[in-house]
């Protein structure tokens, strides 16, 4: 209770603070519609060569898109403001402040910063979806809609607990960013894994399961994956808070 | 002229060996690079089946890609946001030279360090090479790392006037992206836009070099590249030397 009245607190003043600068606003509300309709088109193009992709039909891959997009909106507004360049934070000794608060340093280093106006990704990718299921012509069942939020959940939790593995790979290697690393593979999330080859695609479900982000969820949601991935979801997502817990007491003992 | 050329040997050379100090930070921009064009192959070979022409393409677009990076956003935008550009001022010698050097220096270590999965993507995906094809497209290799490093050099001097220099990068090289030839080969646009992807920049920054060395243009296509290329590099050398004036004079020690 107390971490999400915290949570609260740091969401309402961030936006206050991001309010006063109002055009950045407006740049990446553009910024988010040309990605948007750079992904569309590349989808336009790739699909009047071809009926499906790796399987999946244009309406499935519309949804696979905006779910894409909501996550990543997500995402870049509660985890990504935290833990950037979090082995320079290391070297400079910036944990410390964390460190001394009353609460979990967990929670404050990887989710205590955030920025509201990225949520703004959020509209395009719902109204992706909505396209994505009129072009389907067929209506998800209360179901499928569970199932996609609970894997929608899961995906963050994934997405999350591997960026904590990579901070906490940061305290034992302090000269290693992977920042850049991981938005650059972040990007693979965009397509179904189905269509990269192994070994990619094993890296993609299982190593770094980025398949969590988009393409399980849109499967549920078009009914294409199995009906229990949910249940397997929720067990992977508990055992990734477990992990990175675990991972993170142990890590933080090299900090100095 | 001799002198010029002496002082960006010197600037190339003394970044190289800065960059290979950061060897593990260069590895991610490399493989951050390397994303786009592995995703477009991925999508395109699964769309596509056994089209080896289009693996061709994408590789060599890969090759491309890492020889043409331009990072002017970071190496000069932020010299202007902090006041260093001050000490770049001061120099004896054309200020562009500093950021061109650098330019050089990361274009050699990212072709160097991305070539071992270049080779592999290569080998991996069947591509074909006729050796008179690339010996074609050498010139317009090297007008496109021209190009490129223009087109990125004028967006990041928006640092002047705007505090949005990264993002308007960021807008440029989704622009890139999308009519690059990145997102889709040029010659799968749909009619209407076949022209305008034909004639824009981005195309002559990117996709036409890789188009000629995977053998995918006519003669006549390949002159008429090269006017665009030429041209286009006129333009973007004129509005540079306007742009550069009229910023200079808004820049104070500050920044901008």
């Amino acid at each position: 209770m107390k971490l999400i009245r915290i949570l609260a607190a740091s969401f309402s003043l961030s936006l206050r603070r991001e309010l006063t600068f109002r055009a950045n606003l407006l740049f990446q509300l553009l910024l988010t519609i040309l990605n948007i309709t750079a992904s569309f088109l590349v989808l336009g193009a790739v699909y009047t060569q071809t009926r499906t992709l790796g399987g999946w039909s244009l309406g499935e891959s519309m949804s696979l898109l905006g779910t894409f997009q909501i996550v990543s909106g997500i995402y870049a507004t509660f985890v990504e403001p935290n833990l950037s360049w979090f082995a320079g934070q290391v070297r400079d000794g910036k944990l410390d402040s964390a460190l001394v608060q009353p609460v979990s340093s967990l929670f404050m280093l990887s989710l205590g910063k955030c920025e509201p106006l990225a949520l703004s990704q959020v509209l395009p990718g719902l109204l992706v979806v909505a396209i994505g299921w009129h072009n389907l012509g067929t209506i998800p069942t209360g179901w499928s809609i569970l199932g996609w939020l609970i894997l929608l959940a899961v995906g963050l939790i994934i997405a999350w607990a591997a960026r904590v593995l990579l901070a906490c790979l940061s305290l034992w290697v302090p000269s290693m960013d992977l920042d850049v690393l991981y938005s650059a593979l972040w990007q693979f999330g965009r397509y179904p894994v189905d269509i990269y080859r192994q070994p990619l695609r094993f890296c993609l479900i299982y190593i770094l399961p980025f398949a969590f982000l988009a393409t399980f969820p849109a499967g549920i949601l078009t009914g294409k994956s199995n009906p229990l991935l949910p249940l397997i979801g929720i067990a992977t997502g508990a055992l990734a808070i477990a992990i990175v817990h675990q991972a993170w007491n142990i890590s933080l003992r090299r900090y100095t | 002229m001799r002198r010029i050329l002496h002082l960006l040997v010197i600037s190339t050379q003394r970044e190289i060996l800065q960059w290979l100090a950061w060897r593990a930070f260069l590895l991610t921009l490399i493989i951050n690079q390397m994303v786009a064009p592995l995703i477009g192959l991925a999508i395109w070979s699964v769309a596509l089946p056994g089209n080896h022409q289009i693996s061709t393409y994408y590789v060599a677009l890969l090759a491309v890609q890492l020889m043409t990076v331009s990072y002017e956003n970071h190496t000069v935008a932020n010299g202007i946001y902090d006041g260093t550009f001050s000490q770049q001022l001061l120099k004896p010698q054309p200020v562009i030279l500093g950021p061109l050097g650098t330019n050089i220096a990361l274009r050699v270590l990212h072709l160097l360090f991305g070539l071992p999965l270049l080779i592999i993507v290569g080998i991996g995906m069947g591509t074909t090479w006729d050796v008179r094809m690339i010996l074609l497209a050498l010139p317009a290799l090297l007008l496109a790392a021209i190009l490129r490093f223009l087109f990125t050099y004028l967006l990041a001097l928006s640092a002047f006037w705007s505090e949005q220099a990264h993002a308007i990068v960021s807008f440029g090289e989704t622009l890139i992206f999308l009519l690059g030839g990145s997102a889709a080969p040029i010659a799968l646009f749909p009619a209407n836009l076949h022209i305008l992807g034909e004639i824009a920049p981005m195309y002559a920054l990117l996709g036409f070099p890789a188009e000629i060395m995977s053998s995918g243009l006519q003669q006549s296509q390949i002159l008429s590249g090269y006017g665009w290329q030429i041209l286009w590099i006129l333009v973007f050398a004129l509005a540079l030397q306007l742009i550069w004036r009229s910023g200079l004079r808004r820049y104070t020690a500050i920044g901008g």
